[in-house]
């Protein structure tokens, strides 16, 4: 008898699945690199679904300038070690209009940085279809996402009409001004990220791991101070904590938290004790009741 | 785990059920999907917030938060669990649930994913999507009402959509005393409404959703209950695990070439096992070939089964592309010419005769030449009613004649190759979803392919008519594509052969 396939090896193989299925229903996709462990992760399954054949769309990356340093670091790293190819996009009219997370707010900056310079991106190049690391389990107008999730022109996304899916027949054909997103993470959790990650010795954004970092403390989160941009304002002190990441964005809204865990296996043992959830971590989401949900009807991933 | 760390929050204030720290090699936990389903009011919110509560690892911020929550049900005296499923803004707008959402909790032995569907009659097609990715479903009835028409149909769609087990989970036990005579009155109605279709299994648990009884705990107010909890008749698991003698199948999604001589079809095993040297064949074609490789990023693999995404090499060149189901020779697919069909409605618009619907099997896009509705399911009844059209919500038996022959399986035998959905050529929009119930090789009205030649359709002929508007604008090739595909789907559906 052979034993049952893990649940790891489930979601591995329906996630090839969806990229094999993708690859062949668009015309021109491209995979969001975003070089946090989802990405990670994203990257490895499809390399592992076209394996030995290269990945057969680009990488994008949405930079909006304010990503850790060690983040592009590590996305450099591996762009050149794997020999990918990765577009990098930065909404020139927001930098010019001098949109930034310390003097405006989140949502605000998300909106020009990310969202739209997402949509400046996809329309620049004509790609049909976005593959991004997002998670049912993340939130909850993530939890009603297809696989193959379709936006209208412009961009939107209607709740109310998502294009039904039965069985594993993911059906890519679009409609006049259509593009869509694929979600090949959908039905993984934060626990499997990290647990994949381990089983699969993948190499992540040192940031996830514990080390002392300087650190203000700023309506209750930790930030960790990476360039002269982000600085104590007055009344708040500079420290040195020991600290990592559950999730990476652009570093002054991104919070750190307390930690000791500095090995993957740390991480794993500490994510599967986890009392909190993930997006605590992230201040963009804490605007209003729904603000994600909003945020993605305007073109937001 | 040998590094040590501390814990960063609080611990916390209740005890949670004891998580351990599954190596990540040996994590074989059983992935289990079910699907809920019930009407409103019936405590379907409550009763899966009751079970992530008692059974899951939910996170000790969302516990914070419901704790901290002054809303209270039962005379203020217990939590209101159902905060903890919460909806779109769309929904809380309208109160009420719209769409499938999907949710994922460990427990230690066990990964479960509830798939929540809305039991509205106007949200039919939510319901059966959720069934076409369940293992099992828990029906939901409030025990002071009994099974309602509701129960029903639900019970028809999920016997139609391939869902094996069901639980009736008889709610709110507290406000009918927690009578024993009550719960076997309903037990009765469930034996008479299920003896007809094709579970494996349908037990009823009766339950109290705010207490807690008989969810994840056995009920103290009702010790005349000597079955399972709900959790455990849900960690049951797949009641048919699928024996080793069934046989292979698994469609081609695409070729995938290294630049040198290495050409490997891949796709996922849908049904049984393959082992380097056997034998598969292609049942449109009738073209064979020996296994030589079982290729993954990971090495090359002896054998795989059912579940795994691989790639395979073969002894020789046969033409074999996307679309194709390779399997063993013997109990291989039907090359299907015409379907017999059970499908449900999606799409707010009708049925259209004139259509060119799209038949999109597993891997496979195909020109249906004709869609016949023949007649409309009664759900409640399970009469037929002839009819030749169909509205969304509906459920038909129709006949489709294919364009050209594709593998394909009857539903009941393969679950993964015996279903289809039909995609309209000009939106894309997936219109129906549907099961086979019989493939056959030849259409019984056959309509004649007049030249069998070959049509060319080139950029020049869509650039002067259907494309003209785009000649010269920058960024309309996604269009230009479309339209160029559309024309070559309308032409395949008039059985002309196409090139472009
Ligand atoms: N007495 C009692 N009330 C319940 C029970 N389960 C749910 N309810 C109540 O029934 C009402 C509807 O529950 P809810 O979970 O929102 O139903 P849904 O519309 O099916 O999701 C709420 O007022 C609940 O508090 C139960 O076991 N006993």
């Amino acid at each position: 008898m052979t034993a049952p396939l893990s649940h790891l090896d489930l979601l591995e193989a329906e996630s090839i699945h969806i990229f094999r299925e993708l690859a062949a229903e668009f015309r021109k996709p491209v995979l969001m690199y975003s070089i946090g462990k989802d990405s990670t992760v994203l990257l490895h399954l499809a390399r592992k679904a076209f394996w030995p054949a290269k990945l057969p769309f680009p990488l994008l990356h949405v930079d909006t300038t304010w990503k850790f340093r060690e983040m592009i670091q590590f996305r450099d790293d591996t762009v050149r070690t794997l020999g990918l190819d990765l577009i990098v996009h930065t909404n020139a009219d927001g930098i010019a209009r001098g949109i930034d997370p310390i003097s405006h707010s989140p949502s605000v900056y998300t909106d020009v940085m990310k969202t739209q310079g997402l949509k400046q991106a996809l329309d620049k190049h004509g790609f049909d279809a976005a593959i991004g690391g997002a998670r049912r389990d993340e939130e909850a107008s993530r939890a009603k996402e297809r696989v193959f999730s379709f936006r209208a022109a412009g961009h939107r996304w209607d709740p109310r009409h998502q294009r039904p899916e039965m069985w594993n027949l993911l059906n890519g054909r679009l409609g006049a001004g259509e593009s869509a997103r694929i979600f090949p993470l959908s039905n993984w959790t934060e626990k499997d990220v990290w647990r994949y990650i381990a089983r699969e010795r993948l190499a992540v954004v040192p940031l996830y791991f514990a080390a002392d970092r300087p650190t203000i403390e700023r309506n209750g989160q930790l930030l960790v101070l990476d360039d002269h941009r982000l600085t104590p304002k007055p009344g708040e002190h500079g420290t040195t904590r020991r600290v990592r990441f559950r999730t990476l964005g652009c570093y002054p809204l991104t919070a750190a938290v307390a930690s000791d865990a500095a090995t993957i296996d740390a991480v794993v043992a500490e994510t599967l004790a986890a009392t909190t959830s993930e997006r605590v971590g992230r201040l963009i989401d804490h605007d209003s009741a729904g603000a994600m949900e909003k945020k993605k009807q305007d073109g937001y991933f | 785990m040998s590094t040590p760390h501390r814990r960063v929050a609080t611990r916390a204030a209740t005890p949670r059920p004891p998580l351990t720290i599954v190596q990540p090699d040996t994590d074989t936990r059983e992935m289990i999907r079910v699907l809920t389903c019930g009407s409103v009011d019936d405590g379907k919110s409550t009763l899966i917030g009751r079970l992530l509560w008692d059974a899951s690892d939910l996170f000790e911020d969302q516990r914070e938060t419901l704790r901290k929550s002054p809303r209270r049900v039962l005379d203020g005296t217990h939590l209101d669990y159902s905060l903890l499923v919460d909806g779109l803004l769309a929904e809380r707008e309208q109160g009420i649930t719209i769409d499938i959402a999907w949710r994922y909790f460990d427990t230690a032995d066990r990964r479960f994913v509830i798939i929540d569907s809305p039991g509205h009659t106007q949200y039919t097609r939510n319901m059966a999507s959720g069934a076409s990715h369940a293992d099992v479903a828990v029906m939901l009835i409030d025990a002071r009402h009994g099974i309602k028409s509701q129960t029903r149909r639900h019970a028809a769609l999920l016997d139609l959509f391939g869902v094996r087990r069901v639980i009736l989970a008889v709610n709110k036990m507290d406000l009918v005393g927690f009578s024993e005579a009550r719960f076997r009155e309903i037990e009765i109605e469930l034996k008479t409404l299920t003896w007809r279709f094709h579970f494996a299994d349908a037990v009823a648990i009766p339950v109290a959703a705010v207490t807690g009884d008989n969810v994840a705990a056995k009920s103290k107010s009702m010790p005349w209950y000597n079955g399972p909890t709900l959790l455990d008749q849900l960690g049951r698991g797949h009641t048919t695990p699928r024996t080793a003698d069934e046989s292979f199948r698994m469609p081609v999604q695409t070729a995938l070439r290294d630049g040198q001589d290495f050409r490997g079809l891949a796709g996922t095993i849908s049904s049984g096992k393959i082992a380097v040297g056997d034998e598969i064949i292609d049942a449109v074609s009738g073209h064979s070939a020996r296994v030589a490789r079982i290729a993954t990023m990971d090495g090359d693999l002896r054998t795989a089964r059912r579940g795994q995404a691989i790639a395979l090499v073969l002894d020789r060149d046969i033409d074999v592309s996307r679309g194709t189901i390779l399997s063993s020779r013997a109990n291989a697919p039907t090359p299907a010419r015409q379907l017999e069909t059970r499908l449900i409605w999606l799409s707010e618009r009708p049925f259209d005769a004139n259509a060119h619907y799209l038949l999109r099997t597993v891997t496979d896009l195909v020109p249906l030449s004709k869609v016949a509705i023949n007649d409309l399911l009664d759900l409640e009844t399970l009469a037929h009613t002839p009819a030749d059209g169909c509205t969304v919500n509906d459920i038909a038996s129709a006949t489709l004649t294919l364009g050209r022959a594709t593998a394909i399986d009857t539903f009941t035998d393969q679950p993964a190759t015996g279903a289809f959905v039909l995609v309209d050529p000009i939106t894309g929009a997936t219109v129906a979803g549907g099961v086979v119930i019989l493939a056959s090789h030849v259409a019984t009205t056959q309509t004649v392919n007049t030249t069998g030649a070959t049509f060319r359709l080139t950029r020049e002929q869509l650039e002067r008519g259907v494309c003209a508007d785009l000649v010269g604008k920058p960024g309309s090739e996604a269009e230009f594509d479309r339209r160029a595909r559309a024309v070559a789907d309308l032409l395949r559906a008039a059985r002309i052969d196409v090139e472009f």
